[in-house]
């Protein structure tokens, strides 16, 4: 632009309705999805990754289902175990792509818009903290749920497609909604803890170590210590615990490994993880609105 | 009338520290400066008059009160922060829809006014360019788009011009001028510098130490300073030669340049004298005016012996007054 030259496009002063404040969360929502969404190695690896094990478990259900397969390879009933626990068991491959999920763009929401003042632009506008937590949960919670929710959600279509007839159909229709409460218990993990994490250190890379390093090397110490000591000590282990949960759901807790913890210490150690980590981050984000906006005297 | 910003015994305490005591004022205008040392309270009064802080008080904005309508009050007014406050990894044009969006436009219509703005700000086909690596100067830029798209009535701007170079300043200061007239909204500049106070502002709050020091005209304060018998004179030419003249018949006199004067008349005199005694020196009188204070001078008086020690000797992090 030359000194003294102002261009313009054409002024009109806006005389449209505006978005109820109520719901301009969704904006945030909508923002982060889009944000996650626009690299490759930060979701879209990872949900395509999440689909494989869709794709190979469902290939098993479908042929080592199979009637006649089952028949002639019975193998103790190991075999049933092997197939029934196909859906439960794969909450494992799911956590590893949750977590790298986490790690990338979770572990790095709150710290990141700490570092880049992003706080002073939201703040300075009609947001209110709550808006901003919702919003950043919200989308993280979408992103997180294709990885953690939609492959269960699916392989307990496929089971219940596998069904020989209407009345096998139907018993099975529970394994719908034991699907969905695992892949959102999966979500709230690896969508609230890391963002809790973010909230704690207002420093992207090191929000990002020591997510990684809580999740697991914290995980590996509990399931050490709990070989020694309790069961319950291994639900500090966050992968393990929805595992556990997601055995206890499909009814195969007995076969579940010697460590595993109880059911009960693993939903308290995952929605006790997540409610102090929401906790982090609404104390995290008020503090940043009465800090950000005109400096900080 | 309504005032644009009407303040009533505004309060705001941090525990012990009082960051704004007893607060009172009305300010109108087109461009207010909002001037004063660091620790004056202009972060906390803005805090507070964007409803984000609690007070005791009133403090009323476009006629709402900012502790009940905090959100609306946001909603009609923009904020150009002094420090950076961008998104990573977006580029102009997005963040200034996403400004937009979030402040309650349609997506449509939040983009539109994102390009009309960026436009405005003169950054042109750079828009689309990530923000990171813009220069100093674009990203001043973008923060003053990012606070006009979604259409404020008020634009609070802080320190707009700092770390510019004096090209980017003139742009920015002309910029400043002309939003009042194009498109009609209010502008509270918060800024150390007062020689962009002097040039664009036409009105004034002074804060120090919590307190209102003074709101009103820039010519009211400078002026209130003016007196009849201290004159600023310019000749022709060979001031000293007028100065002579004029120290003969009792007045104080200091000449500024071989064609200005400052002149102090002994009592009772009056303009006259100027004449007369231009007249016995043939001279000729070219312009004569009552002198009046620079705002950085009536900033320090009005401050105060404190105040300006204060300013003079600024912290690590004080820009000072300049």
């Amino acid at each position: 632009m030359s000194a003294g030259q102002i261009h313009d496009l054409g002024y009109k002063r806006y005389v449209g309705s505006r978005r109820a404040v109520s719901t301009r969360w969704t904006v945030i929502m909508r923002h982060q999805i889009a944000t996650a969404w626009a690299g490759w190695w930060r979701f879209k690896l990872w949900l395509v990754a999440a689909f494989m094990v869709t794709a190979v478990s469902s290939v098993l259900l479908y042929t080592l289902g199979d009637k006649l397969f089952r028949r002639i390879g019975g193998f103790g009933g190991a075999l049933t175990r092997f197939v029934d626990g196909i859906l439960p068991d794969s909450t494992i491959w799911y956590c590893k792509a949750g977590f790298l999920v986490s790690l990338a763009i979770s572990a790095t929401v709150v710290a990141g818009d700490l570092q880049s003042g992003a706080f002073t632009f939201y703040f300075a506008r009609s947001m209110r903290p709550r808006d901003y937590v919702l919003g950043k949960l919200a989308g993280l919670g979408v992103i997180l749920a294709l990885i953690m929710a939609a492959g269960p959600l699916v392989l307990a279509l496929v089971r219940v497609g596998l069904s020989d007839d209407l009345d096998q159909a139907i018993a099975m229709l529970p394994t719908l909604y034991k699907a969905l409460a695992v892949g959102a218990l999966g979500t709230v993990l690896y969508t609230a803890i890391p963002l809790g994490f973010s909230a704690l250190i207002a420093n992207r890379r090191h929000a990002m170590a020591v997510w990684a390093a809580y999740y697991l090397l914290v995980g590996w110490l509990a399931l050490g210590l709990s070989l020694l000591t309790t069961p319950a000590l291994s639900a500090l282990d966050l992968a393990s615990a929805l595992h556990a949960v997601s055995l206890h759901l499909f009814g195969l807790h007995e076969t579940g490994r010697a460590g595993d913890p109880p059911t009960s210490a693993a939903l308290i150690a995952i929605l006790g993880h997540a409610a102090i980590a929401i906790g982090l981050v609404v104390w995290r984000v008020r503090r940043a609105q009465q800090t950000g906006v005109g400096g900080a005297s | 009338m309504t005032a644009l910003i009407e303040l009533g015994g505004l309060t705001k305490r941090y525990g012990a520290i009082t960051a704004l005591d007893g607060v009172t004022a009305a300010v109108d205008g087109k461009i207010i400066g909002l001037l004063g040392p660091n620790g004056a309270g202009k972060s906390t009064l803005l805090k507070c008059m964007l409803g984000l802080l609690p007070y005791e008080g009133t403090a009323r904005v476009l006629g709402l009160e900012a502790a009940r309508d905090g959100a609306e009050i946001r909603d009609r007014v923009g904020y150009m922060p002094e420090q950076e406050s961008f998104l990573s990894g977006m580029s102009a044009v997005e963040l200034c829809t996403y400004a937009g969006e979030l402040s309650g436009l349609p997506r449509t219509e939040a983009m539109q006014r994102a390009h009309a703005a960026l436009y405005y700000a003169g950054l042109e086909e750079k828009r689309y360019q990530p923000i990171d690596g813009y220069s100093t100067g674009m990203k001043q830029r973008v923060k003053l788009a990012q606070a006009l798209v979604h259409d404020p009535e008020i634009l609070f701007l802080d320190e707009p011009t700092n770390g510019l170079d004096p090209r980017s300043r003139e742009e920015m200061l002309a910029l400043i001028v002309d939003l009042p007239v194009r498109r009609g909204c209010a502008i509270v500049l918060s800024t150390h510098l007062l020689p962009d106070v002097d040039r664009v502002c036409d009105q004034a709050v002074i804060m120090h130490r919590g307190g209102v020091r003074f709101a009103g005209t820039i010519d009211e304060l400078r002026g209130a300073r003016g007196r009849d018998s201290e004159l600023l004179v310019t000749v022709k030419a060979d001031a000293a030669r007028l100065a002579d003249e004029l120290t003969r018949a009792g007045a104080t006199c200091r000449v500024t340049s071989p064609i200005a004067l400052q002149v102090d008349l002994p009592a009772s005199a009056t303009s006259q004298l100027v004449f007369a005694a231009a007249r016995t020196a043939g001279l000729q009188v070219r312009e004569l005016g009552v002198r009046r204070e620079s705002v950085e001078a009536a900033f320090l008086r009005v401050l105060g012996e404190d105040g300006a020690a204060r300013t003079a000797a600024p912290g690590p992090h004080d820009g000072g007054a300049r």
